[in-house]
């Protein structure tokens, strides 16, 4: 049966994905939020290259303004921002996108496990509104003060934390298309449970597991940045929240150096407003409802 | 399902939550990788043995797990959630009850005004849709909803505090100026300290009461009940405001209860940068002295805060929306 349906669906896959390029293209918030996310990737792969100085090298033009030599000028330890801006941007996205896989692997399976099976439904939702309602952030320090700093813990933290939004949504996905005629005809010709999931279900819920994988994203960029600001992120990966951090409990922004400051907090703000901008086009063109009038 | 019954269903719901807040609080000390006594009674040199058993005695850490939560639940009935270790011997409950109020004014405050803002922008913005005046509005709004707070801050204290001198640079008053009491001074320079922090916090706030009153807006423009009082010739601002708002402003109600999670958040990073002596500073120092049972107490005081504010939340709109009684 797999084998028969093979080539065919990649086909379908293949046309549907022409089809959601073309009303992507028409959604001009949508192209700004990816050109700013897709230029912020570019400098997070190739940061190596796009460095001029290795951002934890220390040196002696301590606290120097912005100059021809440091674009950004330096910190209290002579290490040049620019170069510290260019790796944070590779440690803030990968953490954002790693913590976002983890809670949108938690919440799209058991949004699909609460939709799909009805006898689960009821214990899982009941687990996942106490989750809605425990302050996550809150809980996030909590853990991150007991489990000590280190970038896996802040990773796998704040996944375990921001899942139950996506759990809601992917259900009430499920609940609907397990009432769909081809999810019914396959039940009668008998097909087994495991087998809907992964040929019916799991395809039509793809999608809308992506757009909220991309909003997961950008908050976790904001919980990673809020935790590193409390001084609860590992030191050694210096993130853009870290450096704000760094430049706070440094005297840097006591001392009214702009330089060290300024810069992390906008990057942050630019990537996760282009997180939402992608976030809401994605969701204007899933949900047929939303689109213009 | 009559609003009486649907008050108790809910009543439940949130006894539950309740429970497993307080069973989470019990555990997470205990079960975390490490040694949970020093977690919670700390290793201190200058504490004698003599103290280090009573303290032992106190919270049951000699006694298997299901004794200590005995234990544990009858300390909380008497409000004991444990010593702070940094201010020891402190409770943690007489240090966070200190903080509280201080939290309740700036998160009190700047809510309200998120809410009354985001609103009256929404209402206009969803009205206008499509004009300059939306799509500017939309812009500062996204703008600012996506910007972390404690930037925001940093950015109203570089202007207003350190090189304009309008405002001080932290904390709640200036101890050195003016006793705290029930004085003209005394309110006065709150008042002067809160303007920042309060502008950090509903400037992040009010984007997302904006973005959803706008969106229910337009939806409820298109209701066939707005073209009839369109026939019947009434004028803009009673379509406004008698018919469209009214209905829009529904889904708000709910919206708010959403953001919880995003004001204490919030609140807890906007009262660090500006060291507002409110329950987030007292976080942050607890994380910064590796305080752990007040970094624990104070997650418990907001869990049951946020619970609280959830329940009174759904019955509101239990009230104000028949349609959630009976779904």
């Amino acid at each position: 049966m797999k084998k028969l349906l093979g080539p065919r669906r990649t086909a379908v896959l293949k046309k549907r994905i022409k089809n959601f390029w073309y009303l992507y293209k028409s959604n001009k918030m949508g192209m700004i939020g990816l050109s700013i996310l897709l230029f912020f990737i570019f400098i997070a792969v190739f940061a190596h290259y796009i460095a001029p100085y290795d951002p934890y090298e220390f040196s002696l033009d301590v606290n120097a303004p912005p100059s021809w030599k440091h674009p950004l000028g330096t910190n209290d330890a002579g290490q040049d921002i620019f170069s510290e801006l260019i790796y944070g941007t590779r440690i803030s996205l990968l953490v954002g996108f790693l913590a976002a896989f983890v809670s949108t692997f938690i919440g799209g399976s058991i949004g699909i496990l609460a939709g799909y099976f009805k006898k689960l439904d009821g214990i899982l939702m009941r687990i996942t509104d106490i989750f809605l309602v425990i302050p996550s952030f809150p809980l996030m320090i909590l853990l991150a003060a007991y489990l000590g700093p280190s970038i896996n813990t802040v990773i796998l933290v704040i996944g375990i934390l921001s899942w139950p939004y996506t759990a809601r949504v992917i259900r009430s996905q499920v609940l609907s298309l397990r009432e769909r005629t081809f999810v019914e005809s396959a039940k009668v010709i008998g097909a087994s449970d495991f087998y809907i999931l992964r040929a019916y279900i799991l395809p039509n819920v793809m999608p809308l597991l992506f757009a909220n994988m991309v909003l997961n994203v950008s908050g976790a960029i904001v919980s990673e940045a809020g935790l590193a600001f409390l001084g609860l992120s590992d030191v050694t990966y210096k993130s853009w929240g870290m450096i704000l951090y760094f430049a706070r409990i440094r005297g840097g922004f006591i001392r009214g150096a702009y330089w060290w400051w300024v810069p992390p907090g906008l990057c942050i703000a630019t990537v996760v407003l282009a997180f939402t901008l992608v976030g809401y086009a994605l969701d204007e063109i899933l949900n047929p409802r939303l689109r213009k009038r | 399902m009559g609003l009486r019954k649907y008050i108790v269903k809910r009543g439940i719901d949130t006894s539950i939550t309740f429970f497993i807040i307080i069973v989470l609080n019990f555990l997470l000390p205990r079960l975390m990788p490490g040694d949970p006594v020093s977690r919670l009674i700390g290793t201190r040199v200058q504490m004698s043995t003599e103290e280090r058993i009573a303290l032992l005695k106190r919270y049951g850490l000699d006694k298997p797990l299901h004794e200590q939560f005995i234990v544990y639940l009858k300390g909380l009935l008497r409000g004991d959630l444990g010593v702070s270790l940094s201010r020891y011997p402190t409770p943690v409950t007489e240090v966070l009850m200190y903080g509280l109020p201080w939290t309740i004014l700036l998160v009190g405050t700047s809510t309200i005004l998120a809410i009354i803002i985001g609103t009256l922008l929404g209402i206009i913005s969803g009205w206008r849709r499509g004009e300059k005046l939306d799509v500017a509005n939309l812009a500062v709004a996204l703008a600012t909803y996506s910007t972390p707070v404690f930037w925001i801050g940093m950015l109203l204290i570089f202007f207003f505090a350190i090189k304009l001198h309008i405002f001080p640079v932290a904390g709640a008053f200036s101890p050195e100026h003016v006793a705290p009491g029930f004085s003209l001074t005394y309110v006065i320079d709150v008042l002067r300290h809160m303007v920042l922090p309060i502008v950090a916090l509903t400037l992040i706030l009010y984007g997302g009461q904006y973005l959803i009153v706008r969106n229910s807006i337009i939806e409820t423009l298109t209701e066939d009940y707005i073209l009839t009082a369109r026939a019947k010739g009434l004028d803009d601002r009673a379509i406004m405001f008698k018919h469209a708002a009214r209905n829009a402003l529904l889904p708000a109600v709910s919206y708010a209860a959403i953001e919880i999670g995003l004001i204490v958040a919030g609140a807890v990073l906007t009262e660090t940068v500006f060291s507002w002596p409110g329950i987030g500073t007292i976080i942050y120092g607890a994380v910064l002295d590796r305080d752990y049972p007040v970094i624990q107490g104070a997650f418990f005081i907001i869990a049951i805060s946020v619970l609280l504010a959830n329940f009174i939340a759904d019955i509101v709109y239990g009230y104000l929306d028949p349609r959630i009684r009976y779904g």
